[in-house]
């Protein structure tokens, strides 16, 4: 890991287009100022971290799918009569295969 | 390359949650980032289906073997609403007018409580047929909301 010292206003580049900066530091934190393209992800680590394990835990649902589009059907929390969603993508089960 | 292979070059066959099915590579949804935890799932099809509604059924077609559940978040909150930053715009190739497809995918807790992520949802441009998971900076929305308690 690379280590340096850096005062507020001071600036750590990253390649060309990606700037790290102090604005302020204190007691409880550090608080930086990202510049990067737009097409570099910039997040939290804990925040990325979170949505990983969510990702995770929401690959295992498929299995128990049948019951729980059932119990999602009873659930007062989903309205199932809402309108449909536009655009729909294709319905694949309409070339299930006997 | 295990869980899906090519029939002829416009179908394609899968085998999950759905049972098996013949897609069209057509519908083919490219996610150029993956998923967070499935960064190598870059490509996948949506399917739907009155049976398992209001589920849809997201499968990955290339890299290691992953599919979820997911719902229109609409159906959860009415009001639900994210705003797309201007990266996220470009990742879609979306502009102003083009309307979108926005899931939130399902969990199953522990306890047996179904959750659905609300806080980072997939949005799909059905123009360019690409997605991106969203991780907002500032979001209002719960990263595991309840869609049921525990049985």
């Amino acid at each position: 890991m690379l280590v340096f010292t850096r005062r507020r206003g001071e600036t750590i580049m990253i390649g060309d287009g990606i700037e790290v900066r102090v604005l302020r530091s204190g007691r409880d934190g550090v608080r930086l100022g990202i510049v990067a393209p737009m097409h570099v992800p910039v997040h939290r680590q804990e925040v990325y971290e979170q949505i990983r394990q969510a990702n995770r835990s929401a690959a295992e649902a498929p299995g128990a799918l049948t019951t729980l589009a059932e119990r999602l059907r009873g659930s007062t929390e989903v309205r199932v009569d809402a309108p449909k969603q536009t655009p729909r993508l294709h319905t694949a089960t309409a070339r299930k295969r006997s | 390359m295990s869980h899906a292979h090519g029939m002829s070059t416009d179908r394609l066959r899968i085998s999950g949650a759905f049972g098996e099915l013949d897609v069209d590579r057509r519908d083919i949804i490219r996610f150029p980032d993956g998923l967070p935890g499935f960064e190598r799932s870059r490509a996948f099809v949506l399917l739907t289906s009155e049976a398992n509604a209001p589920l849809q059924y997201l499968h990955a077609v290339e890299g290691p073997p992953a599919s979820f559940l997911a719902i229109d978040p609409k159906l959860v909150l009415e009001n639900y609403r994210c705003e797309l930053s201007e990266a996220d715009r470009q990742r879609l190739g979306a502009h102003g007018g083009d309307a979108l497809l926005w899931l939130a995918l399902v969990m199953v807790e522990a306890d047996g409580a179904i959750t659905v992520n609300l806080r980072a949802p997939l949005v799909i441009n059905p123009q360019g047929m690409v997605g991106h998971q969203m991780m907002p900076h500032q979001c209002l929305y719960p990263l595991r909301h309840v869609l049921t308690p525990a049985p």
